[in-house]
């Protein structure tokens, strides 16, 4: 029998791929331009982030604060209401990453199509009600499985410092050539992309994000079919959608191949199976049909839609499951007493308010400039698992910068113009009196006091008395913190020359946002709350 | 008297008019600093050049050469903790000028190296004046002997070997352990390695350091100089405008020069008081021809 593929689904196919493309490369490209921008403000890079109904709904809900720059994420809505989810087929980076590896794994034979009868797609909505019923009660788990989140965190804290690191071993090649003019050019353009390229969770973070693609390999998109709570929620709303798939039963020749050959599982044969709330609008069925029998009319009636096949029973259990892991999450120290490591970045609401916000995405890691900020691990319990604090031994916090409080796509973080930032403490520094080497040998060294970035400065000298080994006394000028001006940035414990623990370190002590997280009475009274 | 006759009177006249009886002491034609104050950064900056003899008795046709600015810190000009973009720019300029074929202007901060290239404005302004402006680059560091008293060797930006000529055009500021930051201290910004710990030994490293670079010129700049809270500053109120550029060959006697900004005896700074003893350079500003200038 002759093929009469159409010619019309197979050209909608091609710029679907050429948008997907697109879109990753804007993705991308934000993604390198989340970077110090040479002037003090940065433009609205992470705006990406804003489009996504599921971070906006959850942030409102957990927070109970509207947060206007989510208004984009209203147009996704409203595509989603009148067309579907093409905007996971079409537009979403995460998407296009797993249909690229799809592609790939199908190519290559690693992964055969099969014909499927189970009914996994629902996984995904019950992950969405749980996150939404757990933010009710303001556990913000939303970050962990959020695509954008994902894949953004993914690709700061994993992907480039990989990437990173593998240029710079290519460049130390290429100078062992001695083409020194090459090696010179890229290592200049690569300086210029300012990545940051140590991280304490890349390896973890990576093999996940490694993990969910090799997912793929089991199904098609597997992420976007079971895992994605964005999916499931523009599901929902695509519920009442007008482009409906309909195939032509005087052309079917009940081949199946659409079924199998279907991105998302939306089972497109037999036509009243087809789920609309899976379909993402890649089109496949209908540029692959070998008889041109699937189009997708405008103003097809919804006589019989396939509607998500949720049980009542499993609904419930959901819901309660979200209800009964919020204790859980909260057994941790964390919430009655600060860690001592737990620095957040400047602008961070108090911790209760920001776990309600942060949504883990890695913005303002990318955009630190001295890779200070890092994600936490155990350090601000189990709610606060790859939220930002910064790591004075990997970087510290510049003095006139005050970027990650402007890429903050939710607001966890708040914007603050570069004086703001340097009028709260992040946390205080404090001289380990049995390393410091003024104070334990008696050598000069106030690289500390160099260092401090506040005018007068926060790090002072008293002299010191030092008796040696042999019972001599040497003079040297050792330094004290002046708990008053001392803003926590821990440039000085950056740069201590002691370097496997500094002798000056920093703490979260102090800190403006924190009410209870005080030393002194007095410089707690006199500071003015910022927010 | 014939017209000939005249204008040949009148030549001699004017060279003996204009040679300083000080020239034949020293048996050459400048002074060993030229000391200039006035209100613009720039022209102050190629007086200096000038009363030394042009930027050509420093820099000849095809150099390759490197001004080496302190970039140290993320601050503006105003703030007075990086040299003056100005001074550095005008530096590019004479080097173009007098036949270099590239200058490159680099620093090693303490903070990142893109921030303080910009808010320091020297990037700019070098590279108006075409000048290249690298970011330090990790693959040109090398452990290269430096035959000093007390270092025996160091990580090296190899550019800075890798040269013909080289400006060190530092500013004059304040610090807590060496008192002053100036000409000798601001090699600490071509190196690499834990630097931080050459604290230690800090005056006898920035002896050893200022004698392996060997700059052919060094252009202080204490167009405004940082009185308190040096080395970086901060506020405006710790600037002082001095409105002054220092330039000579003896890279000691500069910085006995930078410390007379601050009314510091040089003999009172240890490692000029070493530098000296080690027969590196002058220290004794009365035994400087010293040309004083306001324009």
């Amino acid at each position: 029998m002759k093929k009469e593929r159409s010619k019309k689904y197979r050209a909608i196919q091609a710029i679907r791929i050429f948008t997907q493309f697109f879109f990753f490369g804007l993705f991308f490209y934000l993604l390198l331009m989340t970077r110090y921008p040479g002037e003090d403000y940065i433009k609205r890079v992470e705006i990406f982030f804003h489009f996504d109904p599921l971070l906006a709904l959850v942030t409102f809900i957990s927070s109970r604060t509207v947060y206007i720059f989510f208004l984009p994420a209203v147009l996704t809505i409203v595509v989603t209401f009148f067309l579907g989810r093409v905007a996971c087929g079409w537009v979403c980076p995460m998407g296009s990453i797993q249909q690229f590896f799809s592609f790939v794994f199908k190519k290559t034979q690693l992964h055969r199509p099969k014909k499927l009868e189970d009914n996994h797609t629902v996984w995904k909505y019950y992950l969405l009600i749980f996150i939404l019923v757990s933010s009710l009660f303001t556990l913000d788990l939303v970050g962990i499985f959020d695509p954008f989140s994902f894949l953004y965190r993914s690709f700061v804290v994993s992907v480039m410092p990989a990437l990173s690191y593998s240029v710079s071993s290519f460049i130390g090649v290429i100078y062992g050539l001695n083409l020194l003019t090459i090696g010179d050019v890229l290592v200049q353009f690569f300086e210029n992309l300012d990545i940051n390229a140590i991280f304490l969770q890349g390896l973890l973070i990576g093999m996940i994000f490694v993990g969910v693609i090799l997912l793929n390999l089991s199904r098609e998109r597997f992420w976007c079919r079971y895992i994605c709570p964005l999916g499931a929620l523009l599901g929902v709303i695509s519920r009442w959608n007008v482009l409906k798939l309909k195939i032509d039963t005087e052309k079917c020749i009940d081949c199946n191949l659409c079924s199998l050959q279907c991105q998302m599982q939306a089972d497109p044969y037999p036509n009243e199976k087809w789920k609309s709330s899976e379909c993402d609008y890649c089109f496949t069925c209908s540029a692959i049909c070998p008889t041109n029998a699937i189009s997708f009319p405008g103003k097809a009636a919804p006589e019989s839609i396939e509607s998500i096949d949720l049980s009542r029973r499993k609904v419930v259990l959901t819901s309660l499951l979200g209800i009964l892991a919020i204790p859980f999450f909260r057994i941790s120290p964390a919430r009655s007493r600060a860690s001592e490591k737990l620095i957040r970045p400047p602008g961070a609401l108090p911790e209760e308010k920001f776990l309600q916000k942060c949504v883990k995405c890695g913005e303002c890691m990318k955009v630190c400039p001295t890779n200070a900020l890092q994600p936490a691990m155990t350090e601000a319990g189990p709610e606060g698992l790859w939220t930002p604090m910064l790591v004075m031994k990997i970087g510290y916090c510049e003095y006139y910068c005050s970027l990650c409080t402007q890429v903050c796509p939710t607001g966890a973080i708040q914007e603050l113009t570069i004086w703001q930032k340097n009028n709260l403490k992040i946390g205080t520094a404090w001289v380990d009196q049995t390393r410091c080497i003024p104070l334990k040998f008696g050598n000069p060294c106030i690289v500390c006091e160099e260092h401090c970035p506040v005018s007068p400065k926060a790090i002072k000298f008293i002299t010191v008395n030092v008796q040696q080994p042999d019972g001599s006394i040497k003079s040297a000028q050792a330094p004290v913190v002046d708990m008053a001006t001392c803003t926590g940035c821990g440039i000085c414990e950056n740069k201590c020359p002691v370097v496997d623990a500094p002798a000056i370190y920093v703490t979260s002590v102090g800190e403006t946002r924190s009410e209870r997280n005080q030393v002194l009475l007095d410089i707690f009274q006199s500071e003015e709350d910022p927010y | 008297m014939r017209r000939r006759d005249f204008l040949k009177d009148i030549a001699i006249g004017s060279l003996l008019l204009n040679i300083h009886p000080k020239m034949f002491a020293q048996g050459t034609g400048s002074p060993d600093v030229a000391l200039i104050q006035g209100e613009s950064p720039s022209l102050i900056t190629k007086e200096a050049i000038k009363a030394l003899g042009g930027m050509q008795r420093f820099v000849s046709k095809g150099d390759k050469v490197i001004v080496k600015p302190n970039i140290g810190w993320d601050r503006t000009p105003e703030q007075a903790a990086c040299t003056n973009p100005e001074v550095v720019k005008t530096l590019v300029e004479l080097c173009f000028d007098a036949g270099a074929k590239e200058v490159k202007v680099m620093d090693n901060p303490c903070n990142p190296a893109r921030r303080t290239y910009v808010r320091s404005g020297i990037q700019k302004a070098a590279k108006s004046a075409g000048a290249k402006v690298p970011l330090p680059n990790k693959h040109h560091l090398k452990k290269i002997p430096i035959h000093g008293d007390s270092l025996k060797e160091w990580e090296i930006y190899t550019d800075f070997v890798e040269t013909d000529k080289i400006i060190n055009v530092p500013i004059a500021k304040t610090h807590s352990l060496s008192r002053l930051t100036l000409g000798m201290k601001n090699w600490m910004g071509a190196i690499g390695g834990n630097r931080n710990q050459l604290h230690q030994n800090l005056d006898l490293a920035i002896i050893d350091l200022a004698a392996f670079f060997k700059p052919v010129l060094t252009v202080m700049d204490g167009y405004r100089i940082l009185l308190r809270n040096g080395p970086q500053g901060g506020r405006l109120s710790d600037v002082k405008l001095h409105k002054t550029v220092a330039a000579g060959v003896d890279y000691v006697a500069l910085d006995a020069v930078g410390a007379s900004f601050f009314d510091i005896k040089p003999e009172e700074l240890r490692f000029l008081q070493i530098a000296k003893e080690k027969g590196r350079g002058e220290i004794d500003l009365e035994k400087l021809t010293i040309e004083k200038r306001t324009i």
